[in-house]
């Protein structure tokens, strides 16, 4: 087993070097061309599959059926990191937080894919286990066997540099997120009072370190900025009933409206636009997306996506 | 019960005491559950007195402590004080390289008398809450567990996740370790280093001598109706009791115990083998013990005036405290009547606290709930309350901010100093307010999106508006607002906060945001894109 210095001095070595994602995108674009492939290489369409009408469990195999089962992303073997918002010590009923239902789904759908192990995280924002037991995370963990592992424990971020950041170009990221082979981000639909939406690409502000950095420099700006070193393998966001006010922390039930909805993507930019219009906003209105669209990330426009449909009642 | 029964009874209930009050203060998991916590804190005598004699709760272990010391002398100091059973640990450590044990030692009577005449004194005054956090031997452990012990504890913790991982156990994590500001730090260093001295010095000095509570106790025992009696006529003068006594209070010479110093610990009845030291009634036969008692002995030295004030003062205790509560909340006016500039302060009192007079006069600073905050926001006070409040628990809204579901502090208060309001009252409490600095705000400095208060709200107190091109700027809604501290801590803003809260001087009530069930205009069952 390596040492944490080791681990560091990797980091440190990959970050210099080649950056991590390169690697992740060559894996996918020979293994699933059709689904994996990078939402900017030229002549190819982003797919977005979304379902509406089910449970959250059927919504999610149905959605992943669509996209050639968990097993086009997970392969035999590989570890795999489920990031789910877990930032509040809110039960699932408030919908705060990732719901365990979903994030239960997922896991066990890696693990029959072959994982070899499964872990979830997030840095948290209120304290960490009292939110890890209050969200049913800790349930979920228990439930399936995979690893819940500690957010707050700066020993376990390495520093990276994001040479193509435009104003974040170094970050603390979690070692899971460098460490894992299968990156799968698992995020809740909701309103924000800063951001309007917050959907896939606001919920990697659970990966770094230092989120003060963001809220003090250029919120939307490092969110776009982060995934120019690393984005998700798969992001699945659970729209079975958004915030849409109040958000993201949100007050009470009241708050949410039942939607009934699964999004599922490799294109973080196309599902969140998606998430926008769901939350009845203008994907170019909320700047993180517009900004990670015009910096080529993903496409925001869904016209020019390959979205497929399904209402299971 | 035979001498040895009764002296491995008592080291069994003092060490499980013991070890169940250190896990507890040292409890950095959060391992222990919270109710255990509360019942071995409220067994203690001065939170149980502090609570019962202000109103806070019926708390009725001072009361049975005063009558077991009635019955059999000072049972608490040797079974369930921390501090006394500490002293007792370090006594037996120091026993191991064979430390020569002093034999009798007079009694410093008028010392013991100063500081429970202080503590009177003080309580009197209205200053009872300092004084106890300064004297009361539970809260002295408390923090001496709680300060010292439990980083250092976190540390070898932190040490050992690394090497545990490697051997394949996942069990542990790095958890925090939150140092006290070296100002608190340094009294229970002190008191932890006194301690340790009187005790390898002379036993249980520190009991017999600074302990308020040891004299009081002592004062009871004295007369209490079983007291431990050296039968002369057994006695073969071999001083094996004086070599085991931690008080130092047999005197050979005369054959009696001082049982105002014996902290019941059983020892000399365990090392007799003439079995010649016993529990014997002392009520009815006042003549007898006269009789065995020689002149010079410290009971002598209390005469009656002497005895006339004691008893005047703790009924004083008593009595004051219940005038203070009136005088306290003679001056509390209506709610409103007062400008609101009059009721801010610059330090705050946890949620439960009602207000800084009433904690500061009810807490004794014992830091359970320091130790028990799952946040860390709860840091004993250097003089942010001033003099009076030293080592008390406030708000840091630097290290934490208050989690909106917790109410550990109150369920963990042994004093009555934080109430333990329910869930629906702790959401509404207000302990501050909030102010807005639109100056310090990135989203004016900077011109970009921020809201990281907003977004740690809990009641949306803090709600934004549209500013500028396409931004958000925070919105501070005052009757909303709890003071809980979310927003001060998420404030990115170096080095000053654009958003900081404001301490009550007395806590409040918050309004909840009562909104209709939201919708969605464009929610038709169908995609929108």
């Amino acid at each position: 087993m390596k040492t944490r210095r080791d681990f560091l001095k990797a980091g440190l070595a990959l970050g210099a070097s080649l950056p991590v994602f390169a690697n992740l995108e060559k894996l996918f674009a020979a293994d699933v061309p059709a689904v994996g492939a990078s939402a900017t290489t030229p002549g190819s369409k982003s797919i977005l599959v979304a379902v509406r009408d089910g449970g959250r469990a059927a919504m999610l195999d149905k959605a992943m059926s669509a996209l050639g089962g968990m097993e086009a992303f997970v392969k035999k073997g590989q570890t795999v990191l489920v990031k789910p918002n877990i930032a509040w010590d809110s039960p699932p009923e408030l919908g705060a937080n990732s719901h365990p239902e979903t994030v239960k789904r997922v896991v066990e759908m890696c693990l029959a894919a072959g994982a070899k192990s499964v872990s979830l995280f997030d840095n948290s924002c209120d304290q960490w286990q009292r939110t890890y037991a209050r969200t049913g995370m800790e349930q979920v963990a228990r439930d399936t066997g995979a690893t819940l592992v500690n957010g707050k424990d700066e020993t376990l971020y390495r520093a990276v540099e994001i040479p193509n950041g435009k104003k974040l170009q170094k970050a603390k990221v979690h070692s899971l997120v460098l460490d894992s082979d299968v990156f799968i981000n698992v995020p809740v639909l909701k309103h924000h009072g800063g951001t309007l939406v917050t959907a896939c690409m606001k919920n990697l502000m659970g990966i770094v370190w230092d989120r003060g950095f963001y809220h003090r420099t250029d919120l939307h700006q490092c969110i776009a900025d982060l995934l120019t070193f690393k984005k998700p393998t798969l992001n699945i966001l659970d729209a079975y009933a958004p915030m849409v006010r109040n958000g993201p922390r949100g007050v009470s039930a009241d708050d949410l409206v039942v939607m009934r909805t699964l999004l599922v993507s490799t294109d973080i930019v196309a599902i969140d636009a998606a998430g926008a219009k769901l939350l009845d906003r203008q994907p170019s209105d909320i700047r993180h997306i517009a900004i990670a669209a015009e910096m080529k990330l993903g496409t925001m426009d869904l016209e020019q996506v390959d979205i497929r449909r399904f209402k299971l009642a | 019960m035979s001498p040895k029964l009764l002296k491995w009874l008592r080291v069994a209930v003092a060490l499980v005491v013991f070890a169940a009050l250190t896990a507890m203060f040292v409890d950095f998991r959060d391992l222990v559950p919270w109710k255990i916590s509360h019942a071995l804190a409220e067994i203690q005598f001065v939170p149980s007195l502090v609570a019962l004699i202000t109103g806070a709760s019926l708390s009725l272990a001072c009361v049975i402590i005063i009558f077991v010391t009635l019955a059999a002398g000072r049972v608490y100091c040797s079974a369930i004080c921390p501090l006394g059973i500490l002293q007792d640990v370090i006594h037996r450590l120091i026993q191991w390289p064979k430390f020569k044990p002093s034999p009798y030692s007079r009694p410093h009577t008028w010392l013991r008398q100063i500081f429970l005449w202080l503590t009177v004194a003080a309580a009197m005054a209205g200053f009872g809450g300092f004084a106890l956090s300064w004297l009361d031997p539970y809260s002295n452990f408390g923090r001496i567990a709680s300060d010292i012990v439990r980083p250092l504890v976190t540390l070898a913790n932190n040490a050992a996740v690394g090497p545990a991982d490697r051997l394949g156990w996942h069990g542990l994590f790095r958890v925090v370790p939150h140092w006290a500001s070296i100002g608190v730090l340094a009294w229970p260093v002190l008191v932890l280093w006194l301690v340790v001295v009187l005790t390898v010095w002379r036993g249980r000095l520190y009991c017999n001598t600074v302990c308020p509570v040891g004299t009081l106790l002592g004062w009871l025992s004295q007369r209490a109706a079983f007291r431990l009696q050296i039968d002369q006529a057994a006695c073969r003068k071999c001083a094996a009791c004086l070599r085991a006594c931690k008080a130092h209070c047999i005197d050979l010479h005369s054959g009696s115990i001082d049982f105002s110093r014996c902290v019941a610990c059983y020892d000399c009845m365990d090392v007799c083998d003439e079995h010649g030291i016993n529990y014997r009634f002392a009520w009815t036969r006042k003549k007898t013990i006269s009789d065995s008692v020689p002149a010079v002995t410290p009971d002598a030295a209390i005469d009656p005036q002497r005895r006339a004030f004691l008893s005047q003062a703790i009924s004083g205790i008593v009595g004051t405290a219940g005038v203070s509560r009136v005088l306290l909340a003679g001056e509390q006016p209506p709610a409103g009547s007062v400008g609101e500039t009059k009721n801010l302060s610059p330090v705050i009192s946890p949620p439960g606290a009602a207000g800084v007079e009433q904690f500061l006069d009810r807490c004794t600073a014992c830091h359970l709930c320091i130790s028990e905050c799952p946040t860390g926001v709860l840091q004993p006070a250097f003089l942010e309350y001033g003099l009076l409040g030293l080592m008390k628990p406030r708000m840091d809204y630097r290290a934490a901010f208050c989690n909106f579901d917790c109410r550990r502090c109150g369920e963990v208060c042994p004093d009555g100093a934080i109430d333990l309001l329910d869930l629906a009252a702790k959401h509404l409490v207000k302990i501050g307010e909030t102010h807005f600095d639109r100056d310090k705000c990135v989203v004016v400095t900077n011109g970009t999106d921020c809201a990281a208060c907003s977004e740690h709200c809990p009641t949306k107190a803090v709600s934004t508006i549209p500013y500028g091109n396409n931004l958000r700027l925070p919105l501070v809604k005052d009757e909303l607002c709890i003071g809980c501290g979310a927003c001060e801590y998420a404030c990115p803003v170096k080095p000053e906060k654009a958003i900081k809260v404001t301490g009550l001087h007395r806590h409040g009530w918050a309004k909840k945001l009562v909104e209709p069930k939201a919708t969605l205009p464009k929610s038709n069952g169908d995609f929108p894109f």
